[in-house]
């Protein structure tokens, strides 16, 4: 069972598709950590602004990386399931 | 005439010695297998290097302690000072790390590099080492024929040591026959010409083998079969820690100035140390002695006791020179100085930058910022504004209604003289780079030569602009004028703001922040284009400005769109992974055309 386990284990290692698949998810993750950082301050910005063009401003920036956090959350997703699935075909 | 000469010279003696001694000829195998099995090690380290080592080097090079031991580390599991000397080199010509820190690796890898007469002398005699060469070589060889690059480096690894291990095995026999037939413990010398003469051997010998571990394995194997003495074999030690720089300094012809100073560092460190190391080699016996003693090492065992002298040596030199670091840094750099460039020449592209695909990248990343640097200031006077003033804190409105001088630079010869050589340079470097990387390290050099066609683009374009512009500039028709001021603006912006962008850390997702600045051009020439009816309807400028101020605005978009797209590539820092992960979440032209859809509809519902 151990051996079994070990030859799984080493297998999943060499298997670079997979192996490629996790890192890109941990990028992603890192970089939408980022992104979720930074609308904060913008959003802590926006409250601050009284000048109507600067306001205008940061609400487009606002709406463009919560535009690009969502892409970024739909290609997790995306990459959640096809590891799903390739989970699924080895067993 | 000497080259000439010394090859067949080597391999004449090396013959003679065959053909009269069999025993000669098994130890100069053994050395032929030992080196051999280096260089599959070396082979097998580099498939490892795709990220991993320029990840490493960044987190473990900002403080000295950490430089030094991130060389200790590192040689003790390459097992080659050379190596990571060789590495350190093309990590410091590619701009990735200081100077200082490159000494503290190199200081380090010198500690490092005696765990191997540890490993010999207390591991590899003391077993029937040849008995793990053989598994070791068989799977190693079946992996190096497997597709996936980490296996292969697996197997070079295991072949390599392998090797490293049969090599030891034939030394240590030839050794031990030969003691049959040749006493050459006969010749030793005592005394200090004994000392000097013996240093000078080991510097040769490591100069010719270019490894001071083949040197320092030879010694010991031939130190255990009682065929040199242990005060000849502490001799030959300090001078094969000499001769080992020699491949520092050959990594080093080929680098720039900065790989030549780490080489001389280098050098210094390890003749200083070899001084201070002949200079007390009586007292430093008497303390590997009590080292041993306190160890619990044999009087007798002079193999061990050769590895606490080669450690104790080291270490004794790395305490010497640690504090004057910063004072070598300063001589180092007085002395080897960047000698007075022209802006089109390259100033990170070098043979030490091709050693590993990361410095590579980054040696082209860095070089095409280069690149970028020496056309925005062509770009700036082609928009008749100082370059400082786009990168100033000023109003761009302010500064760009005041400047009305018109600036007459000839754009194509300013191309020629700066850009033209350099961006051939750069694309060159990448055609050859790109040969022996893996397919995302080669995207990645892809991506950056995009970048340089971009950056030559923008000045082409602002070549057109230019014309029109300074004829208008001070135009008596105020309307024509504002426009062109308009559009000097915007590319004024796009520079102003892709700069503030290069200027953030890897931390910050401002690189991700040029869509805002994508979307802000896109909205300025839908205007633009708005504007320009009006006026045309209203005749208040004539046709034949119009036609220009079109055409025009089109070439001030495109110039825009171009640096865009070189900033989106170029100003992006951190891993290789992350920049792609980056720039997978920029928003393509169709995303972008929705979100500003969506913009006008909120504001036309607003207003309704």
């Amino acid at each position: 069972m151990k051996l079994a386990k070990i030859i799984d284990k080493a297998e999943r290692y060499i298997n670079t598709d997979e192996r490629k698949r996790k890192e890109k998810r941990k990028c992603l993750k890192h970089v939408l950590k980022k992104i979720r950082r930074y609308e904060k301050q913008l959003e802590q910005e926006l409250e601050n602004e009284q000048d109507i063009d600067k306001h205008k401003r940061i609400k487009k920036r606002i709406k463009l990386a919560h535009a690009q956090r969502k892409k970024g959350l739909a290609m997790m997703d995306q990459l959640k399931k096809k590891q799903k699935k390739g989970n699924a075909k080895e067993k | 005439m000497i080259r000439k000469i010394l090859l067949p010279t080597i391999l004449g003696i090396l013959a003679y010695g065959f053909w009269i001694s069999p025993d000669f000829k098994q130890i100069a195998a053994g050395v032929a297998i030992f080196l051999f099995g280096m260089l599959a090690l070396e082979e097998g380290f580099k498939a490892f290097t795709g990220g991993l080592l320029e990840n490493l080097l960044r987190r473990t090079t900002d403080k000295l302690w950490k430089s030094l031991s991130f060389g200790v580390v590192t040689t003790t599991i390459m097992q080659s000072s050379s190596l990571v000397s060789v590495i350190t080199i093309s990590f410091l010509s590619a701009g990735l790390i200081p100077l200082a820190a490159g000494i503290g690796i190199i200081f380090g890898a010198n500690l490092g590099t005696t765990t191997g007469a540890w490993l010999v002398a207390g591991f590899g005699l003391k077993v029937k080492i040849s008995a793990y060469a053989m598994p070791m070589l068989v799977f190693g060889i079946i992996l190096v024929f497997q597709k996936s690059r980490e296996l292969k480096g697996i197997g070079y690894v295991l072949a390599g040591l392998g090797f490293l291990f049969l090599g030891i095995h034939h030394m240590k026999e030839g050794f031990d026959a030969f003691k049959g037939s040749i006493d050459l413990a006969q010749y030793a010398v005592a005394g200090y010409p004994g000392i000097f003469l013996f240093a000078l051997l080991g510097l040769v010998a490591t100069v010719v083998m270019q490894s001071s571990h083949a040197t320092l394995v030879l010694i010991i194997t031939a130190l255990a079969a009682q065929q040199i003495t242990y005060e000849n074999a502490l001799a030959l030690a300090i001078g094969a820690n000499i001769g080992t720089t020699i491949t520092a300094i050959i990594g080093a012809l080929s680098a720039n100035v900065e790989g030549r100073r780490l080489a001389a560092a280098h050098l210094i460190f390890n003749v200083v140390t070899a001084v201070v190391a002949i200079a007390l080699i009586y007292k430093l016996a008497i303390a590997v002695d009590s080292i041993s003693a306190w160890l619990g090492i044999a009087e007798t065992d002079y193999t061990l006791k050769l590895a606490v002298f080669h450690t104790l040596f080291n270490a004794l030199g790395i305490a010497l020179m640690l504090p004057l670091i910063g004072k070598m840094v300063e001589f180092l750099e007085k002395r080897f100085q960047r000698r007075a460039r022209t802006a089109a020449e390259p100033r990170f592209l070098n043979d030490a930058a091709f050693e590993l695909g990361d410095t590579a990248i980054e040696a082209v990343r860095k070089e095409t910022l280069h690149l970028y640097d020496n056309a925005f200031d062509i770009i700036a006077s082609g928009l008749s504004l100082q370059a400082d003033e786009i990168l100033a804190d000023r109003s761009l409105e302010n500064i760009v209604t005041a400047s009305r001088k018109p600036i007459t630079i000839d754009i194509d010869k300013e191309y020629n003289d700066n850009v033209k050589n350099l961006y051939a340079e750069i694309v060159g470097f990448i055609g050859e780079a790109q040969t022996s990387m893996t397919s995302d390290q080669a995207d990645e050099l892809f991506e950056l030569r995009a970048a340089g066609r971009d950056i030559v683009e923008a000045i082409k374009d602002t070549k057109h602009l230019q014309k029109n512009l300074s004829n208008y500039l001070n135009a008596d028709n105020i309307d024509i004028r504002r426009e062109y001021d308009d559009l000097r603006r915007q590319v004024a912006r796009v520079m102003r703001q892709l700069d503030n962008v290069r200027k953030v850390g890897e931390d910050s997702a401002a690189i991700l922040s040029i869509d805002t600045l994508k979307m802000e051009v896109k909205e300025t020439d839908n205007r633009f284009d708005q504007n320009l009816d009006g006026l045309v309807r209203k005749h208040m400028i004539t046709p034949q400005m119009a036609t220009s101020l079109m055409n025009d605005g089109s070439y001030a978009y495109d110039v825009s769109k171009h640096l865009i797209k070189m900033g989106e590539i170029l100003f992006s820092t951190g891993s290789m992974a992350i920049r792609e992960a980056e720039r997978s979440l920029a928003l393509d032209d169709e995303e972008m055309v929705v979100l500003m859809e969506e913009d006008v509809n909120n504001q036309t519902g607003v207003n309704r």
